[in-house]
């Protein structure tokens, strides 16, 4: 049997790696990127602070208490961004088969390298060292014959916490074919995709704590347990069979920006006005990707996180602000925001690339949005974002990606 | 109520008075039914959904006057599905009986005094040839909006212009002007904007009918053809300037054989989903019609044309240029353009009573 080829990237702690690249003074210190305000989450733990159990998607109130010395920081998205802009590229310089799953992780397919590069643990090798030289991160990196077994992998060649600082991983595990079903049956089968509390506790009754133990009993078992379709892939699952193939990165399906806000909102005139922060912020992005689009939804949670979602599609192709908001508006018109709305949140879908957009009478008779929104684009590329905003927003300063996306700062 | 009529005419005749029946009750229940209006041997079906209203009138064997209102959908349906022949009618109470051959069905009546009385159109009649108007009908109210979020757009516009009545649609995308010469309906600068659904309807009435007989009021208007009889409300609201949207001159022009153009754009349009654009490149010895949708493929197809003026690539959206193409009369049309960014405007060349003018899709 030839070597694996399947590899699972992930960047150990990557947004606290990157905080600490720029601010190298905070390391060995517990640090926490995330939300700082009472409604935040936590995005990231430095292994320092994991230690103390802090973990991603806590609430930051909760990691406080466990953790009351750590650094807090608010987190910087676009820096994020440009990173993993940065590690992608070398994903890609190694093979085209690159399946982002966020910006900290992905799957690569490598068979295709193997006699200009090496085998998969080779590649594997060559991966850490690029992004540890290039730039100044670690990550680790699972080498399996198939993806399930892959992201098994990374996870086990990971860092851990301890209470005396982290303790180093292998960075890189191999699974050979060969012990490919030996090592998928030591998991606990909740480490299989798919298997969450509910599956779990009726697993429990039949007594399967591991993958081994799902795989031992008869098919027709599993499907009286959890239902057919459930069932099978479970199965299928725990005998490593997951032909799902490395799909290269679909097409972005839709752009948005949600807020969440440090107190409710409950009229629509102060909803409004978040409204068109957001609606300017993604109609810029919109016409940076070279995109427009035809459907926008917009998201509310109200304050008991009740959460409502409103779409509309429009036979034009929009990428103005103009238009994103007005079509927003409409669609928050029908809301009754007085319970509290928390969260707002405002995207584009039915994306279409080459900026093709249907004209109307209206470009045809004044220069219109669209000549205005040109004048916005080259003024913001000059001066910044915040050099020109909606008159409404005087005083406020444009929305950019990754703000208050894990809660306010306040 | 009791009357007998041969099943295809009163198929036909609930056919079309249900067509104005509302789809769903809405506030008025009464609505999803047809009233049937027995005096002697004529029979009056009214379907209305209140903005739109249409009656029918036909020649039954009568038994016993009366009147009573259908679930219409349904009674549609039965009468449809019954042998050919003779179908009796006996509405008593709450009930009908509807019966043909061995078959005979009972249903339920809507009230009958719910029905709302219905607007009678006060006003002159004016007398038009049916066959000019439903040609003028259809090359202008494809360019009327389906958007109910602008219910101005809906319309279509009917104006005294000239010695002649216009008409005139657009959905903000493109626009359709239409003359009737000779044609006086309105005073000299009136205008009504009639909904563009009624006068869809109207044009399925007016297939094959001689004169078609239009009253105008303030609030509704009213189309007669034979024994149909078609009300409805006109919008209120002032229709945008449309006449400052046709440019004066336009600098380049195309003459391009109207049946290859349309064929080539059925064509080519298969592969512009999604939305994509066709793009038009002009050039003196003939046309390109290209289709490019990301991932899925590629149409091109040349095409003999006589162009004058600057080379350019123009795009469209296909089903709106298609409209626009299909709604010209004669053999050849003229597509004429200012840039790829200006409205273009598409004629025949033998008449010059019908104008499209369409925005371009901006492809930079």
């Amino acid at each position: 049997m030839s070597s694996p080829s399947i590899l699972h990237v992930d960047m150990d702690a990557f947004f606290v790696s990157v905080e600490l690249l720029d601010q190298p003074e905070l390391r060995g210190r517990p640090v926490l990127v995330g939300g700082a305000g009472a409604r935040g989450v936590v995005a990231a733990a430095s292994y320092e602070a994991r230690a103390f159990g802090v973990h991603s998607a806590m609430p930051s109130t909760r990691a406080r208490q466990m953790c009351p010395h750590a650094v807090f920081l608010a987190g910087r998205h676009w820096r994020y961004q440009e990173v993993s802009t940065a590690v992608f590229g070398i994903f890609h310089d190694v093979t085209p088969l690159v399946e982002g799953i966020s910006l900290d992780e992905a799957f690569l397919d490598v068979s295709g390298g193997r006699r200009l590069l090496g085998d998969g643990p080779t590649i594997a090798a060559e991966i850490r060292r690029r992004i540890l030289d290039e730039q100044g991160l670690t990550c680790s990196v699972g080498v399996a014959p198939r993806k399930l077994t892959a992201k098994l992998a990374s996870e086990a060649a990971k860092p851990k916490a301890s209470i005396e600082g982290p303790v180093f991983g292998p960075g890189v595990v191999v699974v050979e074919p060969a012990e490919e079903l030996a090592f998928l049956h030591r998991h606990p089968v909740g480490a299989l995709w798919g298997v969450g509390p509910a599956t779990r506790a009726r697993l429990d009754r039949l007594a399967v704590r591991t993958v081994g133990d799902l795989a031992a009993l008869p098919e027709e078992a599993v499907v009286a347990a959890l239902g057919n379709a459930a069932g099978r892939h479970l199965h299928a699952l725990a005998w490593a069979r997951d032909e799902r193939a490395v799909v290269p990165d679909a097409k972005v399906k839709s752009i948005g920006h949600e807020e969440t806000f440090a107190t409710d909102h409950h009229t629509l005139e102060t909803l409004d006005r978040e409204l068109l922060r957001l609606g300017d912020a993604v109609a810029t992005r919109l016409r940076k990707a070279g995109v427009t689009g035809r459907t926008v939804q917009v998201k509310i949670r109200f304050h008991d996180f009740r959460t409502i979602t409103r779409s509309e599609t429009v036979p034009e192709a929009i990428d103005t602000a103009h238009d994103v908001v007005r079509i927003a508006r409409r669609l928050l018109g029908d809301v009754d925001p007085s319970p509290g709305v928390r969260l707002l949140g405002v995207s584009v879908a039915h994306l279409a690339e080459g900026a093709a957009r249907q004209l109307t009478f209206d470009d045809a008779e004044t220069p219109g949005w669209t000549g205005a929104t040109r004048a916005v684009d080259e003024i913001r590329d000059r001066f910044g974002d915040a050099a020109i905003i909606p008159a409404a927003l005087t005083g406020r300063r444009p929305k950019r990606r990754g703000d208050s996306q894990w809660g306010p700062d306040r | 109520m009791k009357f007998r009529c041969e099943r295809d005419v009163l198929v036909e005749a609930l056919g079309t008075a249900t067509r104005a029946v509302a789809s769903r009750g809405g506030a008025l229940p009464v609505l999803s039914g047809v009233k049937a209006d027995l005096t002697g041997d004529r029979l009056v079906l009214t379907g209305s959904d209140l903005d739109l209203t249409i009656q029918v009138a036909i020649t039954v064997a009568g038994q016993q006057d009366g009147v009573a209102v259908l679930p219409a959908r349904l009674a549609a349906d039965i009468v449809r599905a019954l042998g050919p022949g003779a179908v009796h009618i006996d509405a008593e109470g709450d009930e009908a009986q509807i019966s043909s051959g061995r078959s005979e069905f009972a249903v339920r009546l809507l009230p009958a005094e719910d029905f709302p009385r219905l607007p009678e159109t006060p006003g002159d009649e004016v007398t038009l040839d049916a066959a000019a108007f439903e040609e003028a009908l259809k090359q202008v109210v494809r360019a009327a909006s389906h958007d109910d979020a602008r219910p101005i757009l809906t319309g279509v516009l009917m104006a005294a212009e000239g010695d002649g009545l216009r008409l005139v649609a657009t959905d903000s995308y493109r626009l359709a002007v239409r003359d009737l010469p000779g044609t006086t309906v309105l005073r000299e600068g009136q205008t009504v904007l009639v909904p563009s659904k009624a006068l869809g309807e109207l044009t399925r009435v007016l297939s094959g009918a001689e004169t078609v007989r239009l009253r105008l009021a303030e609030r509704d208007a009213t189309f007669e053809v034979g024994e149909t009889k078609l009300t409805t409300r006109l919008i209120e609201g002032e229709f945008p300037n449309y006449r400052q949207l046709i440019p004066n001159t336009h600098p380049n022009r195309l003459t391009v054989g109207r049946e290859p153009l349309l064929e080539a754009l059925r064509r080519v349009k298969l592969l512009a989903r999604e939305a994509t654009p066709v793009r038009i490149s002009l050039k003196a010895d003939g046309i390109e019609l290209t289709a490019i949708t990301q991932d899925v493929g590629q149409a091109h197809e040349d095409l003999d044309a006589k162009y004058e003026g600057t080379e350019m690539v123009i795009a469209f959206n296909p089903e709106y240029l298609a409209d626009g193409v299909e709604a010209v009369k004669g053999d050849e049309v003229t597509l004429e353009t200012v840039d790829a960014l200006k409205p273009a405007v598409v004629k025949s060349v033998e008449s010059q009573d019908y104008l499209y003018l369409l925005m371009p899709v901006r492809v930079s």
